[in-house]
């Protein structure tokens, strides 16, 4: 690893709200479903074959400072009562559960709640199911950068299997977590430039783009497509459930292979379309950070290594016309 | 409400006047006929003040010799016509344009026109000096411009959802280098900056950066629950924006002035590249993944970008960028204005 974090001490507090395992009224003693997650700050990740320092959450309490990245993913049910517990034993961290909108001391925003040293629970429960994210929201700028988020996935009153209409029935899925890094970054401190001072964080150039953890390098040297985690392996009339985060601080351009046949979109943002979007064969899609897309896709044509092409914009953009920095292919088996 | 209904209680000036200073639940009351608006607009450069204390140089549109950042609101009815006095003062040209329409003026470098045009239909419009591949738009030539329907005062088109306050939210973004620049060489150097340069240190909405954002009627949604707010927002900055809203998601109600009169999405990111327009309609309701469920307690929530690099000013201060609270079962503090 080419450097080292402050990993015991807070150096500043500006503008944060710190607190020591605050308590909140209001829990319930028997929730639905129950996750912990202890934050870590010493991980580190092999993206496009260069090791990366990467943060995140553990599952369970936990003292450990290396992880998993993406941080483990949350799956409940519509209309479940979830606890989502932190331990947060050495920095202040929160869980922000992105696109669910709880009461305002569970929204895991520092400024209008805590950030959390120590423990904390927040309570939710969602109302509509589809594809969200959580991240920690503490000088969010570069602690989501850093990796400390994950997929957070509501399942509908039939359960897994099922899209957020309740209707439409998939037989595989995954989850395309899409994010950028700036390699630069992953050597500051935990509070870089909270109080004051110039960390460079307005000055995004990112070197390294992902797949739910996997580099172009990772994704191309699994000539099976084995990796159980991004690679989509599906036969002919079968129906495949896309779940597309865009975990990237810049904007994505999104093209799908034409043999992947029509490409239809049953949800974006956690809310389930008015009515099905079917974009048709060779279809892109833009997005900006952290929205999220429920693809349908039922491809009809066998290959292998079918791309799906993700280009990112430079968010710079005075004359409104993007650029492209980089881009990554994931890939589809059709059998 | 119908136009036969206003009228019963509507404002009903007929004078030419800017319409910007408007009071009352509403920011708008609409008027029995249409009116010619008339506003000076002043190309003036003069520095500004950032959240930080730092001082910057910018170019703007203004109704004294101040610097406006963004420029004055225009607001009008469809039937209306707006007459501009374009003075300019700056050691350049200058153009007013409005996004999405064929209008379009030059102004020579001091130099002044009057120029008239016929409102194009309701919507919400980015006027701007589109010269220099954005650069002169970005330095801060540029404002807003709404339309609303004829005979509505609380939809932002026949057909939609109705609010109860609305709101502009401008996009601007700040390089301090540029700005440098334009103070070292003067106006006339915005033809030497490059676009592809452009590395911004300040995110602004309306001019202004969290948490002075949360300090402005016009900025900082205030409403009771049932109490929607429609929000127009306009990037008239040079960055991709990724607006993200807590607590609710918003409705997306006209996309660059398509208008979405059914079919409407839900979201909680509305994706803004420079010169988009988004009506969109923040219901107010109470946080629905809240459990218990809330019912009349007040609740804050952030709407932030989240292309985190805009949460930052001067390089870091988390959250002291392009970011808000909106203030869920509180009535407002004053009205806002557009």
């Amino acid at each position: 690893m080419a450097c080292t974090h402050n990993i015991n001490g807070v150096g500043g507090t500006c503008g944060l709200n710190i607190q020591v395992s605050p308590t909140v009224g209001g829990l319930v003693s028997n929730p639905d479903a129950t996750f912990i997650r202890s934050p870590f700050l010493g991980g580190s990740a092999t993206i496009n074959g260069t090791a990366v320092k990467v943060w995140g959450f553990n599952d369970g309490y936990s003292g450990l400072q290396t992880g998993p990245f993406p941080s483990p993913a949350i799956r409940v049910r519509q209309g479940q009562i979830v606890h989502t517990k932190i331990y947060s034993p050495s920095m202040p961290h929160t869980i922000h559960h992105h696109g669910i909108e709880p009461q305002q001391i569970f929204d895991g925003v520092g400024h209008t709640s805590y950030d959390i040293l120590g423990f904390y629970t927040y309570q939710w429960r969602p109302h509509q199911a589809g594809t969200y994210i959580y991240h920690c929201h503490t000088n969010t700028v570069l602690h989501a950068e850093m990796g400390m988020y994950g997929a957070l996935i509501v399942d509908p009153p039939k359960g897994q299997g099922w899209a957020a209409d309740n209707t439409t029935q998939y037989n595989v899925e995954r989850v395309w977590a899409v994010d950028d890094i700036d390699s630069s970054w992953h050597c500051l401190d935990w509070d870089a430039a909270v109080c004051s001072g110039d960390a460079g964080l307005n000055n995004f150039n990112p070197d390294l783009f992902c797949i739910t953890g996997k580099g172009q390098a990772e994704l191309n040297t699994d000539a099976n497509l084995a990796s159980p985690a991004v690679a989509i392996k599906c036969s002919r009339g079968q129906t495949v459930m896309l779940r597309y985060i865009v975990a990237s601080y810049v904007p994505q351009r999104i093209t799908f292979d034409s043999r992947l046949g029509d490409v239809i979109v049953i949800a974006e943002d956690g809310r389930v379309l008015p009515q099905q979007n079917n974009l048709g064969t060779g279809a892109v899609i833009v997005g900006t950070s952290a929205e999220r897309f429920d693809i349908i896709l039922r491809p009809n044509t066998a290959g292998t290594k079918i791309p799906v092409t993700i280009e990112f914009l430079n968010y710079r953009c005075v004359s409104g016309t993007p650029s492209v920095i980089g881009s990554i292919k994931g890939y589809v088996n059709v059998s | 409400m119908k136009r036969r209904d206003f009228l019963k209680f509507g404002a009903t000036a007929t004078t030419a006047t800017l319409v910007s200073g408007s009071v009352g639940l509403l920011s708008f009351s609409q008027r029995a006929s249409a009116s010619t608006i008339s506003i000076v607009l002043n190309a003036v450069a003069g520095d500004i003040t950032m959240v930080d204390g730092s001082s910057v140089r910018v170019l703007t549109f203004s109704q004294n010799n101040a610097p406006s950042f963004p420029g004055p609101t225009i607001l009008a009815q469809e039937g209306d016509s707006v007459q501009v006095t374009l003075n300019n003062s700056l050691n350049t040209g200058v153009v007013f344009a409005l996004g999405g329409t064929n209008i379009r003026q030059y102004v020579g470098a001091s130099s002044s026109v009057t120029t008239t045009f016929a409102v194009p239909r309701a919507g919400t419009y980015l006027y701007y000096d589109d010269q220099n591949n954005g650069v002169n738009r970005v330095l801060g030539l540029h404002g807003a411009l709404v339309v609303m329907p004829s005979g509505y005062s609380n939809q932002s088109f026949a057909g939609a959802p109705t609010f109860m306050r609305q709101y502009k939210w401008l996009i601007g973004s700040v390089d301090t280098n540029w700005s440098n620049q334009i103070r070292t060489n003067g106006a006339s150097y915005v033809s030497s900056l490059n676009p592809s340069s452009y590395q911004p240190r300040y995110f602004t909405l309306n001019g202004k950066s969290y948490p002075h954002t949360d300090d402005d009627s016009k900025t900082a949604p205030y409403g009771l629950y049932g109490q929607a707010a429609l929000l127009r927002l306009l990037n008239g900055g040079g960055m991709i924006n990724s607006p993200h809203f807590h607590g609710n998601h918003v409705e997306i109600l006209s996309v660059n002035r398509q208008n979405y009169a059914s079919n409407r999405k839900k979201k909680d990111i509305v994706p803004m590249f420079p010169l988009d327009t988004r009506d969109v309609l923040l219901p107010f309701i109470q946080p629905p993944d809240a459990y218990p469920p809330i019912t009349t307690q007040a609740q804050e929530f952030p709407m932030h970008c989240h292309s985190e690099m805009s949460q930052t000013a001067g390089g870091g201060q988390y959250p002291n960028g392009l970011h808000v609270f909106m203030h869920l079962g509180v009535a407002p503090p004053s009205e806002p204005t557009l």
